[in-house]
C-alpha cells in the first residue's frame, strides 16, 4: 500500500454504525408506541420530519464511511 | 454571493409560508381521520372508533357497503367519513400500515438503493418507481406517497451535501428554482383538482398520463438524441441553441449564476422553476422537467442541473414532508427502511458522477424517461376503458398493468446497470492513471 494512502476511518464507522443499528434497533422494539404518536398529525408532526432528519445524518455519515473504508471515493480534483 | 443565498433562503421559506397548499405530488386527503376500532356492533351496524388525535372512543355509523368483517379491531386505520344522514358515517376504512414480511423488507430495500443510487446521478427518480412499489405492497395510496416524500428529502438532502463537496451545486440556482417550483405546484395542483372533479378519478389519471408520456417522449427523446449525439464528439457540446438565445434576453433582474457559469434573466428562470413544480404536482417527477429546464434553458451543464435539482427536491420535499405528516399520513417504518439502503446509493450515485462527463448523466436520464414513459403509457387503454371511450377485455387490462409495472422496474435496473458500469469504468481508469503517474514520477 502507498504511504500516501489516507488513513481509512474504521473507529468512526464502527461508532457511527453501532449508532446507527441502535436506532434502528430501538425504534422497531418499540414501533407500536412509535406509530401511535407519529401518526397523531398537528405539532406530532415533528417527530417524523426530525427522526428522518436524524436517521439521514447517522446513517447517512455511517453509509459515507463504508463507501470510504471499501475505496470508493470520488474521482481526484473533484471539490474536496 | 453569501447575501444573495441569505436572501434567497428567505424569500423561499417566506413563499412556503404564504403558501400553505404547496406541496409536491397532491395534497394530502382532508376528508378522514386516523384511528381504530376498539368494539363492532353488529345488529345496530355500528362500531366504537377513537380517533388518534383526540383518543376519545365515540360511536360511528357503518355505510351500507361496510360489512361487519371488514373493521379489523385494534389495526390503525385512514376512516373516511360523509354527512349524510344527518350524522357521520364511515363510508371507507383503510388499514395504513402493510404488514412487513421479510420479502416486503428485501424488495422495499433494493428498490431503495437503485432508487438512490439514480438520485444521486441524475438529480431526481426514485419517487416514479418507490410509490407505485409501496402501493403493490400493500400501503394505502396516500401514505405511499407521504412516506416516499418523507424519505426523498433526507436523501435529497445528503445527495446535495455530497454534490456540494464535490463542487457541482449551484446554491443560488437551485433557490430561484425552488421557489419558482413552489408557485408550480399551487397552479398544477388547482388544474388537478379542476380535472378531478369535472371527469373524476380515471380522468384525472388519463390526463395525467397524457401529460406524463408526452413530456417524457418529447424531453427524453432530445435529451437521449443529445446524449448519443455528444457521446460520439471528443468534446461536450459547450451551451444549447436555446439556452444561448435565451441568454441573451436581457430583461433585468438578470441573475449570475456563478457554478453554473451562467448570467440569465430571471424571467428565464422563472418558467423553468414553475414548470418543475407543475410537473411535480402532475405527475410526481419535477425533476424530469427541472433537469433539462436547467441544461437546455438556462444553460447548465448536466453535471451543475443534476446536481442542483437536489437542492430542489430537498426544499420541495421538506415542505411536501410537513404537510403530509401533519395530515399524520406518514409510515415512519418504510421511510426508515428505504433510507437504510438509499443514503448508501444517492452518495454512491453523487461519487459516480466525479467518473464521468456529462454525456453520460444525460444517457441515463434519456434512457430512464423513455422507459418510464413506455410504463405510463401502456395504462392510457386501462383509462380510456374506465371512462368508457373503449372497452377492454379484463384478462388484457391485467397484463397490461404488470407491463408497466415491470417497466418501471426494468427502468431502475437499466439505469442501475449503466451507472455502475460507467463509474466501475471510470474509477478503473482513474486507478491505472494514478499508477502509471507514480510510476513515471520514480522514473
Amino acid at each position: 500500500m502507498s504511504k500516501t494512502a489516507k488513513k481509512k476511518p474504521y473507529l468512526q464507522t464502527l461508532a457511527l454504525g453501532g449508532l446507527s443499528l441502535a436506532s434502528y434497533y430501538f425504534l422497531f422494539t418499540h414501533v407500536n408506541q412509535v406509530m401511535e404518536y407519529f401518526v397523531k398529525g398537528g405539532i406530532y408532526a415533528a417527530l417524523p420530519i426530525a427522526t428522518a432528519l436524524y436517521f439521514s445524518i447517522v446513517h447517512g455519515s455511517f453509509a459515507s464511511n463504508v463507501l470510504s473504508i471499501l475505496g470508493l471515493q470520488a474521482a481526484k480534483g473533484t471539490g474536496h | 454571493m453569501k447575501k444573495w443565498i441569505v436572501v434567497l433562503f428567505t424569500a423561499v421559506f417566506m413563499l412556503m409560508m404564504f403558501a400553505p397548499a404547496a406541496f409536491a405530488e397532491s395534497a394530502p386527503p382532508d376528508n378522514f381521520k386516523i384511528g381504530s376500532f376498539t368494539q363492532v356492533n353488529e345488529a345496530s351496524h355500528t362500531a366504537t372508533f377513537v380517533p388518534s388525535d383526540t383518543n376519545e372512543p365515540a360511536t360511528v355509523k357503518l355505510d351500507e357497503a361496510i360489512k361487519a368483517e371488514d373493521v379489523k379491531l385494534d389495526d390503525k386505520a385512514m376512516v373516511s367519513f360523509s354527512d349524510s344522514n344527518g350524522s357521520e358515517t364511515v363510508t371507507e376504512i383503510t388499514v395504513m400500515f402493510l404488514g412487513l414480511t421479510r420479502d416486503k423488507l428485501i424488495a422495499l430495500l433494493i428498490v431503495g438503493l437503485v432508487g438512490g443510487l439514480l438520485s444521486g446521478f441524475i438529480g431526481s427518480g426514485g419517487a416514479f418507481v418507490l410509490t407505485p412499489a409501496m402501493m403493490s405492497l400493500g400501503a394505502p395510496g396516500a401514505v405511499a406517497v407521504a412516506s416516499n416524500m418523507c424519505h426523498k428529502f433526507p436523501k435529497a438532502m445528503v445527495g446535495s451535501y455530497k454534490r456540494f463537496r464535490y463542487g457541482q451545486v449551484d446554491v443560488k440556482l437551485g433557490l430561484v428554482v425552488a421557489g419558482s417550483a413552489i408557485a408550480g405546484v399551487q397552479v398544477g395542483f388547482q388544474i388537478q383538482k379542476w380535472i378531478l372533479n369535472t371527469w373524476g378519478s380515471a380522468g384525472s389519471d388519463l390526463y395525467v398520463s397524457f401529460v406524463f408520456v408526452i413530456i417524457l417522449v418529447v424531453v427524453g427523446g432530445i435529451i437521449f438524441k443529445d446524449a448519443v449525439t455528444t457521446a460520439k464528439g471528443k468534446t461536450e457540446v459547450k451551451t444549447p441553441k436555446l439556452a444561448a438565445r435565451l441568454q441573451k434576453i436581457k430583461i433585468p433582474p438578470m441573475i449570475h449564476f456563478k457554478k453554473a457559469d451562467v448570467v440569465i434573466s430571471a424571467w428565464v428562470t422563472m418558467p423553468v422553476g414553475f414548470a418543475t413544480g407543475l410537473l411535480a404536482a402532475t405527475i410526481a417527477v419535477g425533476g424530469f422537467v427541472g433537469v433539462p429546464g436547467m441544461i437546455y434553458m438556462i444553460g447548465a451543464t448536466a453535471m451543475v442541473a443534476s446536481a442542483t435539482e437536489l437542492l430542489v427536491a430537498f426544499v420541495m420535499g421538506m415542505w411536501g414532508s410537513i404537510q403530509w405528516a401533519l395530515a399524520g399520513l406518514v409510515d415512519i417504518r418504510l421511510v426508515l427502511i428505504i433510507l437504510a439502503a438509499s443514503l448508501f446509493g444517492v452518495q454512491l450515485g453523487a461519487l459516480g458522477t466525479t467518473y464521468v462527463r456529462d454525456h453520460t448523466i444525460k444517457l441515463v436520464m434519456g434512457t430512464v424517461m423513455l422507459i418510464v414513459a413506455v410504463s405510463r403509457g401502456v395504462k392510457v387503454p386501462v383509462y380510456l376503458a374506465h371512462l368508457n371511450i373503449i372497452s377492454l377485455d379484463k384478462n388484457l387490462a391485467n397484463l397490461l398493468d404488470s407491463i408497466s409495472f415491470w417497466a418501471l422496474i426494468a427502468a431502475l435496473l437499466v439505469a442501475g446497470g449503466i451507472i455502475s458500469a460507467a463509474m466501475v469504468k471510470g474509477i478503473v481508469r482513474s486507478r491505472i492513471e494514478e499508477k502509471e503517474a507514480a510510476v513515471a514520477g520514480r522514473a
